[in-house]
């Protein structure tokens, strides 16, 4: 088992390369997107926003300057045991990492209602941002893994969490996600998109769902669901920044949990951003 | 690439003749920063008259819609409420081209026709625009931390003409 400071140390790392750096299959996604973009104006940006990770990778420096708010995911063996003390660990990880990165000093003091209206003023700390809370969840490898995926305000401001009436037919329910997905991308200015989509019975479960999601997705493998709600979307003309194109999204992550028997699915969906889901992955098991 | 118009600040009215809705532009020169909380107090003191308080000259500026921190600049997206709306009164008070990204509304691209000011968009590539900028100083509400006004020296920041002469890149 790694000891606190190991673990400090390489959730520190984690943090910082989630926040600085591509990872291969999503370099890859930019790579077959600017090949097959028809409109020169949204091929600069595609090239513009690889060459700015290229940049970043090289500095370790953020991606975007809303460096995002840590967003974790646990996953646990079954012959592992996590401990108050390893949770400790992982938050002193993550107010290392953002202080590295640097984050964004974007953490609003004072109480509940300063923290509302932001009367109370800014932690001038990276490490002030807290991290949301950790979500845990079993996996079959005998590990201890962390993910962590750092969420800007653009794609919170955009995201919808809601019900659908099924009609006993799926097609209804992809149909309200394109819509959805239609109105997010265009308004949210920072396009290529990942479709980010939780299906669950509330909205917690569907959003923790989408967060799964973005965990095991791959731009190189797309289900057909997911390269359906991709197609549609970018049929829509958006593209790059909304400046028109064939690229408004890259791909899409959705995972399905399980359902109630209800006429009624929580969907949750999140328009990631051009960096998004900004995600990187460290074992905490030796 | 097409041909891309080189831009330095202070703007001159017959810069701004010459721009059309989808020109790709560079910038250099000083451009100041603000976002949602500085943004309403600058537009207060040119309402009140008071924007000879203020340690920086709109006339021919460029107002970029960023928070300037350790992690750098990029752009948030300029339709937000109180982001949008200092547009208008911002352009009347002198500013010449308003730095952000996402579409804006159409009264708004009305309005920046009206004061003889445009809108561009600027990709969010933090990484390079830190290369691109020199300097950076803070002008004005200190207490905003992030959000306070900044000046910055830069060197050809990349943008897109998103709005001019009433016309919005969105809409076409």
């Amino acid at each position: 088992m790694m000891n606190d400071a190991q673990i400090i140390e390489k959730v520190r790392d984690t943090l910082v390369a989630a926040g600085s750096t591509f990872r291969d299959d999503k370099k890859n996604a930019y790579c077959r997107a600017i090949a097959t973009e028809s409109n020169p104006k949204a091929k600069w940006v595609l090239e513009t926003i690889l060459q700015n990770a290229q940049a970043a990778e090289q500095q370790r420096s953020p991606l975007c300057d809303d460096s995002g708010i840590p967003h974790l995911l646990l996953e646990v063996g079954e012959n592992q045991a996590v401990t108050g003390r390893m949770l400790a660990a992982i938050k002193e990880g993550v107010a290392q990492g953002l202080r590295a990165l640097p984050g964004r000093p974007m953490g609003i003091m004072g109480d509940d209602s300063h923290r509302i209206d932001q009367s109370g003023g800014l932690n001038p700390d990276s490490a002030g941002v807290e991290p949301s809370p950790i979500l845990i969840r079993q996996t079959d490898e005998d590990v201890i893994r962390l993910h962590i995926m750092m969420f800007g305000g653009g794609p919170a401001i955009r995201a919808k969490t809601y019900r659908v009436f099924h009609k006993h037919n799926t097609q209804v329910v992809l149909d309200e996600i394109v819509d959805w997905a239609k109105e997010a991308v265009g308004l949210l200015g920072c396009s290529p998109c990942t479709l980010a989509v939780g299906i669950g019975r509330s909205h917690f479960e569907a959003s923790s769902l989408m967060l799964q999601a973005l965990a095991d997705g791959s731009y190189d493998k797309q289900s057909e669901m997911e390269a359906e709600i991709t197609r549609r979307v970018n049929q829509s003309n958006i593209g790059p920044l909304g400046l028109h194109g064939d690229t408004s999204v890259l791909a899409t992550f959705m995972k399905v949990g399980p359902q109630r028997a209800s006429g009624v699915r929580i969907v949750c969906l999140r328009p990631c951003c051009c960096f998004e889901p900004r995600i990187w992955s460290a074992t905490l098991s030796e | 690439m097409e041909q891309v118009i080189e831009i330095t600040t202070p703007i001159a009215d017959e810069v701004i003749d010459g721009l059309q809705v989808g020109d790709m532009v560079y910038l250099s020169g000083e451009i100041l920063c603000g976002r949602d909380g500085v943004l309403p107090k600058i537009v207060k003191m040119a309402e009140e008259g008071r924007l000879d308080e203020l340690n920086a000259n709109l006339t021919g500026s460029v107002i970029f819609h960023t928070a300037v921190s350790p992690a750098g600049v990029g752009p948030t997206s300029s339709n937000k409420l109180e982001i949008e709306a200092s547009i208008a009164p911002l352009s009347q008070a002198g500013v010449k081209l308003h730095l952000g990204k996402g579409a804006i509304h159409p009264e708004t691209v009305q309005a920046l026709d009206q004061y003889h000011a445009v809108y561009a968009i600027i990709p969010p590539v933090t990484a390079l625009l830190g290369a691109k900028t020199s300097e950076q100083e803070l002008v004005a509400f200190p207490e905003l931390g992030m959000e306070a006004l900044y000046r910055l020296k830069v060197d050809r920041y990349p943008a897109i003409i998103g709005a001019a002469h009433g016309r919005s890149i969105y809409d076409e």
